[in-house]
């Protein structure tokens, strides 16, 4: 199964979110948008649009599920934490 | 931004410590940016989009976040939201009937018409007496804002061509061309209007 967190250094959730897969021991990838530069960073911009419509954080890919916002109940049931 | 979300329906979350954890990310952000942008919202670039997460961004996502009964970050809840706490790391995204605050009573006189938009949604907001009614802002003649219209009674006149409308249910004596209107509800003195999240 693979996780993946897109975040932003500034964002409260995107905290709350990283503490509670790490909490959870869960293994994942991230990436805090923000701090990215040239084209990395339009690149990573352009993934987050695509594949959850817009830019609001975190941005949570568990396999093929996106889940926008620090979705606790969501990411349980998908990580069946 | 007290007295100005005051009037959107919302106050600060009740959570000192969270609130001061995004005002900190604020303030950075108005360093390095040159504006208080939503912490958890990435600038596009394009003024005019980024216009859309610069705190607080209530009147832009008015209809999610009355669903969520907060914004997206957290920063402000609902007025009606006692502990803020218990919000703050939840967010589902709401679907069905929301009831979104829009303004308060005492902001649109008797007898006076005003825009709101709340999500896709461009609604005319029309006082008679205690009365609060919503319809859509579009005259279906030739696309006029009504809530530039005059108000006589229950009805609105479009302001270019007078085509007349009921307020209280959005009928006109043109075939065909009447509009849709929403409910309203007044809790706390605050005008609320319905809208369907999908």
């Amino acid at each position: 199964m693979s996780v993946m967190l897109y975040g932003l250094s500034t964002c409260p959730y995107c905290r709350l979110t990283r503490t509670y897969l790490e909490e959870n021991d869960v293994e994942f990838d991230s990436l805090e948008v923000d701090l990215l530069e040239g084209s990395e960073r339009t690149d990573a911009i352009a993934t987050v649009k695509e594949i959850s419509g817009g830019t609001s954080f975190p941005v949570v890919v568990i396999d093929d599920e996106v889940i926008v916002g620090f979705n606790k109940k969501r990411i349980k049931e998908l990580l069946s934490l | 931004m007290t007295p100005f979300v005051d009037r959107l329906g919302y106050k600060f979350n009740t959570d000192d410590g969270f609130v001061e954890e995004v005002l900190v990310s604020e303030i950075e952000l108005l360093d390095t940016t040159g504006d208080v942008y939503c912490p958890c919202r990435m600038r596009t670039g394009d003024p005019k989009e980024d216009a859309k997460i610069v705190c607080p961004c209530i009147p832009f996502y008015r209809d999610q976040f009355a669903g969520l009964k907060k914004c997206w970050c957290g920063l402000f809840i609902l007025k009606e939201i006692e502990d803020g706490t218990d919000l703050l790391g939840v967010i589902e995204e709401p679907q069905g009937e929301i009831d979104v605050p829009v303004f308060r009573v005492d902001d649109l006189p008797d007898g006076q018409i005003r825009h709101v938009k709340v999500g896709r949604h461009d609604m005319a907001v029309a006082r008679v007496g205690d009365e609060f009614f919503a319809l859509s802002n579009v005259c279906r003649h030739a696309f006029a804002p009504l809530a530039e219209g005059f108000m006589d009674g229950y009805f609105v006149m479009c302001p270019w061509h007078g085509w007349r409308y009921d307020v209280r249910d959005g009928s006109t004596d043109h075939p065909g061309a009447d509009v849709k209107t929403f409910a309203v509800s007044v809790v706390d003195r605050e005008v609320r209007v319905r809208v369907l999240l999908k």
